[in-house]
């Protein structure tokens, strides 16, 4: 399988301190990358290292088939599209003067502002000066620099901060559209599991510099899965039950915690529960947090 | 190269920083025509000669701070929205450090001949008899263009790693008085200092006969050690300016 992005043995020094260690990125092409991890695990360092904003200490980075160099840096990075932390503009031009710089140094034809411009949706605002705009719509202005040219590769780190609630659900469906739409590859960056569930195809965890998981996102809702939390009004018969049944479980303040079951066994043991006379009042799924995951992943990092 | 160039031009527009030099020059023609009135010039030589002393002199004072407003507003739009980030993607920060200080140069060439023909115009509405002589005009493009470019690479450099733009606003009124100071304070400590060129290169001199409170002038052939100097370090220091941008600024080049 040839990758959009491929890293090998990417590593990032800062003196003795090693802040990404050896990552091999595997970006596939044409779907979302969710390239995920704490604040300070090193998303922000791979993904400049990606782009040439810092030096490499270790290891080489491929782009299109193509791997990039000090030579080609330059003509290989004008099939990508960035927004590296926060939006990069002008403030006392307008949206579309912003644009109009960036066109001219990608070399693309005028029509793709007006493109890009409704694609972000900021046609409206186009004239406004950029110092004027909220936070929200200088991020999309951000976006609208970066799909200029329609690159083959966005690579967007955390591109929601500071958004309202609003402003992320646009940026979260204009993401998810995008691959579909344009044939884009986009390698986005977040510390939200809930983000990334609803934009990635594919996940990336990195941790201490670590990547600790690479694969789809299905694969990683097998590590996500928690546990059953039932409440019951009868704790001492519901505890019974669950003896009588062989499942096990860990008293929570006024929950039990369970491992989780599959569907048949869910159904049969609430059965039981009702029966019994336990006064079952709530059951419901507890999620890992990502902390969670992360604790597992690295415990198994190892096989991963 | 042509296309990157034209998006320097595309980034200030707005900020009005023509503004700048045109409101300077307005300045020094004010300056120059006041110090006119208590001047005693006896011939057309005499009078021209005075002309470029005392722009000399007034081009020490404003040219510093006129250059360090110019380069600021030049420099700090790529540091206020966080754009270098940005264009480092785009473009070879080489490059970008090239034609940022090409755009400042033509600024301040673009100062120096509007100058000059200030001068011409000056020289008409006060009837100076003759006109400026080819060495005339070469002593004052070295004094006032040469040294002017060494002052702007220093300002750039300077906009180019100040987040507040206050320290390369302050050096630059600094380097006006220090410029002033090395017209009245004679010393080779002035060397390492790139204000004081407009000084160490001037090329018309004065006498003032105190018993006759008359000023006389006369022509001095510039210090060439000076323009030796300067001419050896201006390329050296674009080289070395340049080679900083490069590593201090993100991204590799």
């Amino acid at each position: 399988m040839e990758y959009m992005v491929e890293t090998k043995g990417l590593t990032k020094q800062y003196g003795d301190k090693e802040v990404v260690k050896d990552v091999d990125l595997k970006v596939p092409r044409a779907c979302v990358y969710g390239f995920m991890g704490p604040n300070g695990a090193g998303k922000s360092t791979t993904l400049k290292m990606l782009l040439g904003l810092i030096q490499i200490s270790a290891g080489r980075v491929t782009i299109g088939g193509e791997a990039v160099n000090r030579n080609n840096r330059i003509a290989v990075l004008k099939e990508t599209g960035s927004l590296i932390e926060s939006p990069s503009y002008y403030g006392h031009l307008t949206g579309r003067e912003n644009l109009e710089i960036v066109k001219t140094l990608k070399g693309v034809s005028k029509e793709e502002i007006d493109q890009v411009l409704k694609l972000v949706r900021l046609m409206e605002q186009q004239d406004k000066r950029v110092k004027e705009y909220s936070l929200g719509m200088k991020q999309r202005l951000g976006l609208a620099e970066a799909l200029l040219g329609r690159p083959s590769l966005l690579i967007l780190d955390e591109p929601t901060n500071g958004l309202d609630p609003a402003g992320i659900q646009e940026i979260r469906e204009l993401i998810r559209e995008l691959p579909g739409r344009m044939g884009m590859t986009v390698l986005v960056s977040s510390h939200l599991l809930g983000e990334m569930d609803q934009m990635a195809d594919y996940v990336g965890i990195i941790n201490h510099g670590h990547l600790i998981f690479q694969d789809k996102l299905e694969v990683l809702h097998e590590h996500s899965r928690g546990s059953l939390r039932l409440c019951a009004m009868n704790r001492t018969v519901a505890l019974e039950i669950l003896k009588r049944e062989g499942v096990s479980c860990r008293i929570e303040e006024e929950a039990l915690e369970l491992p989780r079951l599959t569907d048949d066994a869910t159904a049969r043991l609430i059965g039981c529960l009702c029966a019994g006379g336990a006064g079952v009042y709530r059951v419901e799924e507890k999620q890992k947090s990502l902390e969670e995951i992360f604790l597992s992943l690295t415990g198994r990092r190892g096989s991963l | 190269m042509l296309r990157e160039w034209k998006t320097e031009w595309m980034k200030v527009r707005r900020r009005r920083i023509a503004l700048v030099p045109a409101a300077f020059l307005l300045f020094t023609f004010v300056w120059i025509s006041w110090a006119m009135r208590s001047s005693h010039m006896e011939s057309g030589k005499e009078a021209w000669m005075w002309l470029l002393m005392c722009l000399g002199l007034v081009n020490t004072i404003l040219m510093p701070t006129m250059i360090a407003m110019l380069a600021s507003r030049l420099c700090d739009v790529e540091l206020k929205g966080n754009m270098l980030k940005l264009l480092c993607t785009m473009e070879r920060k080489g490059r970008l450090f090239d034609l940022k200080l090409l755009t400042g140069t033509v600024y301040v060439e673009g100062y120096v001949t509007a100058e000059l023909v200030m001068m011409l115009v000056f020289a008409r509405l006060h009837g100076f008899a003759g006109g400026m002589t080819l060495r005339h005009l070469l002593c004052f493009l070295l004094q006032c263009g040469l040294v002017s470019l060494g002052v702007l690479l220093v300002q750039m450099l300077l906009s180019l790693f100040s987040v507040n733009q206050i320290l390369p606003l302050a050096v630059g009124l600094a380097g006006s008085f220090l410029g002033l100071f090395s017209w009245f304070l004679s010393s080779p400590l002035w060397r390492p200092v790139i204000w004081a060129y407009y000084n160490l290169l001037g090329y018309i001199g004065q006498n003032w006969d105190e018993s006759s409170r008359i000023v006389s002038y006369y022509e001095v052939p510039p210090d060439k050690s000076a323009l030796l100097t300067l001419l050896l370090v201006l390329p050296l220091g674009y080289a070395f300016g340049r080679q900083l941008f490069i590593r201090r600024t993100p991204g590799c080049d």
